[in-house]
């Protein structure tokens, strides 16, 4: 050990130390810029409870509404101190797993692998319980000052006895979020201290956009009927009819897309015909929506006698969606290269082998990503579905494939168009919710993508 | 079938079991190939010059029998009226320079041509005296027989296991898929790196044990043939020999043709070489075949000579 003791003094100033060095000054600024946000965040949160406290509570007047009626004890709609404390604790989620292990790492330069592990672990552990503790007090101060409010016996300073009162919802959303948060923190620092930087991006994503349905969306709203009164209008009936309506399409439009898509890359010869079909299969991805809409409307609707069901709307969509399936599955089934056909035909395999052993499994991702594609442009699609006359006012669920439906475009548009107010307001929570769903089948079919591919 | 080649197309031909330079027949060369020849790149070739041949110098069987096999792109010829033997348990060489059409001749012999469309084959392809060629043979079949291994090395993305069971199973293969398996990645001299890990992506081997992995696929099949194309021509020196080692192991079961531009290569590996050429009109030509020693210290046409010692190509 002694012989090496010289060059062991070396290193420790080797030109890949004071790099690290010099690093770690830009993680420590940007440490202590998250903490004085913090602060600030913290502060604005202090003010707000001293000056605003539960007046503010009631300036929400479907909550108001809904307590006429009778409705549910607590609301669910958030509250200013709930919003708060989110605009709070939001950076503090996001930073700490970024910040927390290199922060360790630029105070103590040199700290071996295992050590700044379990050191930001322990930094990260009490983190998440202060703000797990923080959250159920806020939530709590709200629940008792809300009780208060509305009057219920007893129900000061009494927790327990006000979850009783509370609506399922609220307790739910007490328990996951304050548990699963602070969880969530945790896993979050600890891949990223594992630097596993997948996950660790992931994780605070995901909570970002639950906490941003969180803030706009009741789960009263996503699971209520339609109603004449704004307050009581729920999209239940246009969430499931929306995904009934995907599941119908995307089994229709799947299997014969891609089917085309193999019989154009794999199986149809180089000429006139086949070029005729691939250019209408083009032009048919630019045809005006509505035009479909009609083709449905005289096809499925009137011809076939669906009437206006799920799967007339489905039938019509999947003809919608189908140019694009073909165009993207035959992409997928361009990227196969030709080396691997060739090796598989080279020990002895037939064509209808290669495609199934090898050119179908290493394009499926991609034939999956064009189809998830295509379905989150079939779920935004109006047009087609108010021209074979879907109905707006669904106040049921469908049970088969021939009963009427509504999906979630279709009540946007209906609500848009009425004069009151409160419509407006339902009609921006339900292309939130549009939105949300977008933007999940949109990653799904990034992160699919990302993982079915392949370096040859 | 023909016990030797030359015996049968020319009946004047000496015995070939006699090996002597003296002895060796060469086709006659018009007056005006020597010249030709001499002028060096771009010689524009007869087309009905026929190739120099030296005599074998052993008494071999043979595996495949070409007669003037041409191959066509659409209306491009790249390969024109080649006719060669392919000697049953040897190596035969195909050099050449670039574009002389030995890649497309090697693809001839599995129909491997046939996926790519326009393109044709005339001519004969005796293999077990059926004719490769004939397009009432099952090219699937012919390929079951006749193994590849490419210039890339291209393993399937699944488990070593899996690429190398993979032809065996399509193929009905019903007996022990393990001990095939194993059997097939010693023979391709990979077993003792990959043993402990078959779940393995194929990928994840590096660069000459992927292609050591194409060819436990390729034996895996069990065929009488194994066609390489340049198979260590994206590999480094190291993995070059073991692959080298590996086709002189592999002569002593199977009939190896190998394409190569590495002369000391084709020297080293094979026991006879066929040099092919293209003239200013890219049609392949056969210049001259034989077996390897005979072409490299004896070249009888001025080309070979000037391609083997590195005058141009």
């Amino acid at each position: 050990m002694s012989a090496a003791a010289p060059s062991a003094q070396l290193t420790a100033f080797s030109p890949r130390v004071r790099i690290r060095r010099s690093f770690s000054v830009g993680f420590m600024v940007a440490a202590l810029l998250a903490i004085a946000i913090s602060m600030i965040m913290l502060g604005a949160l202090v003010v707000e409870i001293a000056v605003d406290g539960a007046a503010r509570l009631f300036t929400d007047g479907t909550a108001v509404e809904r307590e006429a009626r009778g409705g549910g004890i607590v609301t669910d709609l958030p509250t200013p101190v709930g919003m708060a404390w989110m605009t709070w604790a939001l950076p503090v989620a996001i930073l700490l797993p970024f910040i927390g292990p290199r922060l360790l790492n630029s105070l103590v330069p040199g700290l071996p692998r295992l050590a700044e592990r379990l050191i930001g672990l322990i930094v990260l552990a009490p983190a998440a319980v202060f703000i797990h503790i923080l959250y159920v007090r806020f939530e709590s101060a709200y629940l008792i000052d809300y009780a208060r409010a509305v009057g219920i016996d007893g129900a000061s300073g009494n927790l327990l006895q006000l979850f009783g009162e509370a609506s399922g919802f609220q307790i739910v959303r007490l328990l996951v979020i304050g548990i699963l948060l602070p969880l969530g923190i945790l896993a979050a620092g600890w891949f990223w201290s594992q630097r596993m930087r997948k996950p660790s991006m992931l994780i605070p994503a995901i909570m970002i956009i639950a906490w941003v349905v969180y803030l706009f969306i009741d789960p009263w709203f996503l699971s209520s009927f339609p109603s004449r009164k704004p307050a009581d209008a729920g999209i239940f009936s246009a969430v499931t009819g929306t995904l009934y309506m995907m599941v119908i399409t995307a089994a229709i439009a799947f299997p014969l897309g891609v089917g085309a898509a193999i019989y154009l890359e794999e199986y149809a010869r180089r000429n006139w015909f086949s070029r005729m079909i691939q250019i209408n299969v083009s032009n048919l991805a630019g045809v005006p929506s509505i035009i479909y809409g009609l083709l449905g409307l005289q096809v499925f609707v009137r011809v076939l006698e669906f009437e206006r069901s799920v799967l007339a709307g489905a039938c019509t969509m999947a003809l919608l969606v189908m140019p694009i399936i073909i165009v993207s599955a035959q992409e997928a089934l361009r990227t196969v290269p030709p080396s691997m056909r060739e090796a598989a035909y080279a020990v002895g395999a037939t064509r209808w082998q290669v495609i199934r052993f090898h050119v179908l499994p290493y394009a499926f991702g991609g034939m999956l990503t064009g189809n998830i594609l295509a379905m989150s442009r079939a779920i935004g699609e109006t047009a087609p579905l108010i021209a074979i006359g879907a109905l707006t006012f669904i106040a049921f669920l469908a049970d088969s494939p021939t009963d009427d439906f509504t999906v979630l475009p279709i009540q946007v548009f209906n609500w848009v168009a009425r004069p009151q107010a409160g419509f407006h307001e339902i009609a921006a929570s339900a292309i939130i919710v549009l939105m949300v769903i977008l933007l999940l089948m949109n990653a799904a079919a990034i992160i699919m993508r990302q993982r079915t591919r392949t370096d040859w | 079938m023909a016990r030797n080649f030359f015996t049968m197309m020319k009946s004047t031909a000496p015995s070939a079991t006699e090996p002597s330079t003296a002895e060796r027949t060469v086709a006659p060369p018009p007056p005006s190939m020597k010249q030709d020849a001499a002028a060096g790149v771009g010689v524009h070739l007869d087309p009905t010059l026929e190739a120099v041949r030296h005599d074998f110098t052993e008494e071999v069987e043979m595996a495949l029998e070409l007669r003037d096999v041409s191959a066509f792109y659409g209306s491009f010829q790249a390969i024109d009226r080649i006719t060669l033997p392919v000697p049953r348990n040897r190596v035969t060489a195909l050099i050449g320079p670039s574009g002389c059409g030995k890649s497309t001749l090697l693809r001839c012999f599995n129909r491997m041509n046939d996926l790519i469309p326009g393109a044709r084959i005339t001519g004969r392809i005796d293999f077990g005296g059926r004719n490769l060629v004939d397009p009432n043979v099952d090219a699937v079949e012919v390929r079951r027989r006749i193994g590849m291994v490419f210039q890339k090395p291209n393993p399937f993305p699944k488990s070593i296991y899996e690429n190398v069971a993979f032809g065996a199973r399509i193929n009905g293969y019903s007996g022990d898929m393990d001990r095939l398996v194993e059997d097939s990645l010693r023979r391709a001299a990979l077993w003792d790196e990959v043993k402990d890990e078959l779940d393995k992506s194929g990928l994840a081997l590096s660069g000459g044990q992927q292609q050591r992995l194409c060819i436990g696929r390729a034996i895996a099949v069990q065929p009488e043939i194994i066609l390489m194309d340049e198979p260590a021509s994206a590999l480094d020196p190291v993995a070059t020999l073991k692959i080298e080692d590996l086709m002189r192991e592999l002569a002593e079961d199977y009939t190896i043709v190998v394409v190569t531009h590495n002369m000391q290569q084709a020297g080293r590996v094979s026991d006879y070489t066929a040099f092919l050429l293209a003239g200013e009109e890219r049609v392949g030509r056969l210049v001259e075949f034989g077996p390897t020693q005979d072409i490299f210290t004896n070249p009888l046409d001025q080309r070979t000579e000037d391609y083997i010692t590195g005058r141009y190509g």
